[in-house]
């Protein structure tokens, strides 16, 4: 899986070029490059190879030297991503520049990116769920945002597709809300999520509490290893156990022959061609050299994750587009979503005094969505809906504790309390006035144009927090959990890193900027099948169902390549 | 002599009440807190304030103590490398501030007080330097109150502890590739908490 093709220099025209190699562009060029389209990838920052790459993946805390702790250097360098509470010394490489990339936050957003090949792929949380009808008939049958072009059976096989080459672990439940995934075994729950469990399904008609499914192999499966529970998956993973572009796409992509990969290629713009009708290349930045370089190609996949593929298209401009690729609706840059974050209800659990786990299992718990799901599950207080995340783990803070000493020292030897908690994820409405736009005034290191961030979370996605906590505390405390504290951390959006929308699919061109096979509408050689494509946002992870909707659009693409219709 | 086993032996345990016949044992092992190290950061005052302090935390005991695995080394280079300039100045101002109750309490700094009255200093601020609020993936949940000097050294000696090799491999249950998930085994299977 070594020796990358990144001589992208003899060449510059290709069949398709693909813009990002996270978890959608690593799919496009999988997909692309499988059905035999010489394809050139674009990555904004290095090659990181599987395994080689991963500097950090086998050390303990003890092996660095401030065992986690960064630098003011390295702070200054992460200053908005370390917000996030989530960078230390063991992912530091793995996150963008913040100061050679800067955004402008017109109201508190938070924008983690990873600019290196494989992307976000690499830092994941590995949630993965169908999406289900339930989500994409909600904005017709509500009114809020645009129809979906798509339907659950337009993209159901896909997702088996997707899952039985990425790998899903999980466990089948039957709900309509939450199909179930082509599974591997479902990873274990502890005993205390076990018991808690049984309360909760024993109390309330309708709830759940299930293993988290997620894109962790619990059996080998296409040559990769399975899960050794070490939990420091954003390392990069020796065994390719959990899904990353690294591991699980781009080697196969590059196996084939027709793959090129040109890092620290930041793309400028599309290239739109008015006499031709339609996008020629892409324009790129060397980010080392500052050159400029236009690469052609029949089709582009625009999968630069959500902020960053609608800025490229927003800086796409012709005569043809004079504010923007494909922005013939103002709809571009619009409908920015991401899911609400860190509400919901911790405890502690009495009664497994006796009891512990072994392994570090990068997994939680799951409690699928409830409410409005049916005419009986019908809650005024919000519209949509919210599933929480959460596990059970021994913990305590020895710190707290009011005595010190020996006693003390030989007490915090052995495992704390045991607690559990569960966090709540809302669906965020497709708002038109939570928006991204071109600033001019702030230029990246490279000179261009960076993006100023103006969203919110507003009503709706307010009153569906405020019955996260309330039923959080409610769930807990039938659960029989003690010292409950419900919780609602305000976070803005940004924090959830469900990033959505701003270039949305819809049947009309004059509402939405891609069709139902994510081509713009009038530049049809152009796909865009990450995050930026989302019409509405669900209240679940969304990441399944970028990888799902991009090898559909590459298997349409390539069709209507052949067909001669772009 | 061993101060820890001696106080160990006698049955003063943590915060006990000294017993006044232990006195000359524990004030004859008083000038066994000399400094053999060059911090980066701190002064040697400071360095020996806060060697005292985490040696009355995690003293040694059959298992090794804060000082046997560094710790004060360990927070001397967090302190030097990772806080920014305002932070650095905000630790020495609270270490001033910390002997300065001392004084005002005691009349003397927290190395020149005896241990009983040291002993007194860390109950006291047992109860005044505040908790901090259970956190969700790594971050605090809920309000947050002001976190003083105290338990804030409190919670870096506990992290530089088990954090440190020796803690971390040979007394704290060290499992770097458990290969499965077993959620519910028996404790006495498995003994101390996990290290990672």
């Amino acid at each position: 899986m070594a020796n990358y093709n990144i001589d992208a220099k003899k060449e510059v025209t290709y069949d398709a070029i693909v813009i990002g190699s996270g978890i959608s562009g690593g799919w496009a060029a999988k997909e692309l490059t499988e059905k035999g389209l010489k394809t050139l990838v674009l990555e904004r920052g290095r090659i990181v190879e599987h395994v080689v790459d991963y500097p950090t993946m086998n050390l303990d805390p003890w092996d660095t030297e401030l065992r986690g702790g960064l630098t003011p250097e390295q702070q200054k360098k992460h200053y908005k991503a370390t917000r996030s509470g989530w960078i230390g010394t063991d992912t530091e490489h793995f996150w963008a520049d913040d100061e050679a990339n800067p955004y402008t936050e017109e109201k508190p957003f938070l924008w983690l990116r990873g600019h290196q090949m494989g992307g976000r792929s690499l830092l994941w949380g590995k949630q993965t769920y169908r999406w289900s009808d339930l989500d994409f008939k909600a904005n017709a049958e509500d009114g809020h945002g645009v129809d979906w072009p798509i339907r659950y059976k337009d993209i159901e096989p896909w997702y088996t597709y997707v899952e039985k080459f990425a790998g899903i672990s999980g466990e089948p439940l039957g709900l309509p809300q939450l199909p179930d995934s082509h599974f591997l075994p479902p990873m274990d729950l502890n005993c205390v999520e076990k018991h808690v469990k049984s309360r909760i399904e024993k109390e309330y008609d309708g709830r759940h509490l299930i293993i988290g499914r997620c894109a962790h192999l619990t059996v080998p499966h296409n040559g990769r290893g399975q899960c050794q529970n070490r939990n420091r998956c954003s390392r990069g993973c020796p065994y390719g156990a959990y899904f990353s572009s690294n591991s699980v796409t781009l080697p196969p992509a590059n196996a084939t022959g027709n793959l090129t990969i040109r890092p620290h290629s930041i793309v400028q713009s599309l290239i739109y061609d008015d006499k031709k009708g339609k996008v020629t290349g892409v324009r790129i930045i060397d980010a080392e050299t500052n050159e400029d370089i236009e690469y052609n190609a029949k089709i582009v996949f625009v999968n630069a994750s959500t902020l960053s593929s609608t800025q490229i298209l927003m800086n796409s401009k012709s005569n043809r587009f004079e504010n923007g690729l494909g922005n013939d609706s103002g709809e571009l840059g619009h409908n920015l979503m991401d899911h609400t974050y860190r509400v919901g209800a911790h405890g502690k659990v009495e009664g497994f005094e006796d009891k512990y786990y072994k392994g570090r299992r990068p997994n939680g718990i799951y409690i699928p969505r409830y409410w409005n799901v049916d005419e009986k599950t019908k809650n005024d207080n919000f519209l949509r809906g919210f599933g929480y995340q959460g596990g059970g783990y021994r913990g305590g803070n020895p710190a707290n504790s009011e005595s010190f000493g020996a006693d003390f020292k030989d007490g915090i030897l052995k495992p704390g309390p045991w607690e559990f908690f569960i966090t709540g994820f809302a669906e965020c409405l497709p708002y038109h006035d939570n928006k991204i736009s071109l600033n001019t005034d702030v230029l990246d290191k490279w000179g261009q144009p960076t993006l100023t961030i103006d969203a919110e979370f507003k009503a709706n996605e307010k009153a569906a927090n405020k019955q996260i906590q309330e039923d959080a505390v409610d769930m807990l405390e039938k659960a029989g959990l003690k010292d409950i504290v419900g919780f609602d951390n305000e976070h803005p959006p940004g924090f959830g890193v469900h990033e959505m929308g701003t270039a949305r699919m819809g049947r009309d061109p004059k509402t939405s900027v891609l069709n139902g096979f994510n081509q713009v509408h009038a530049a049809k050689n152009v796909f865009v099948t990450d995050g930026a494509c989302m019409t509405s946002s669900s209240c679940v992870n969304p990441s399944l169902t970028y990888m799902a909707i991009t090898a559909r659009a590459a298997d349409y693409a390539v069709s209507e390549l052949k067909k001669g219709n772009i | 002599m061993d101060r820890r086993s001696a106080i160990k032996r006698a049955g003063l345990l943590g915060a006990a009440v000294a017993m006044p016949t232990m006195l000359t044992i524990l004030q004859s092992c008083k000038d066994e807190a000399r400094l053999t190290w060059k911090p980066e950061f701190f002064s040697d005052t400071e360095a020996k304030t806060i060697a005292t302090l985490l040696d009355m935390i995690l003293p040694r005991t059959e298992t090794p103590g804060a000082l046997d695995v560094k710790a004060d080394v360990f927070i001397d280079k967090v302190i030097a490398q990772t806080y920014d300039a305002e932070g650095q100045q905000h630790m020495r101002d609270e270490i001033l501030g910390f002997n300065a109750k001392c004084m005002e309490n005691h009349q003397a700094n927290f190395i020149d007080l005896d241990e009983p009255k040291r002993i007194v200093v860390l109950k006291a601020e047992e109860k005044s330097s505040g908790k901090f609020s259970r956190g969700v993936w790594g971050k605090a949940i809920g309000p947050q109150e002001a976190i003083g000097f105290y338990r804030s050294m409190k919670s870096m000696a506990i992290w530089a502890y088990f954090t440190s090799e020796e803690i971390g491999e040979k007394v704290l249950s060290y499992d770097p590739i458990p290969g499965v998930y077993e959620g519910c085994k028996p404790l006495a299977d498995i003994g101390n908490r996990w290290s990672l």
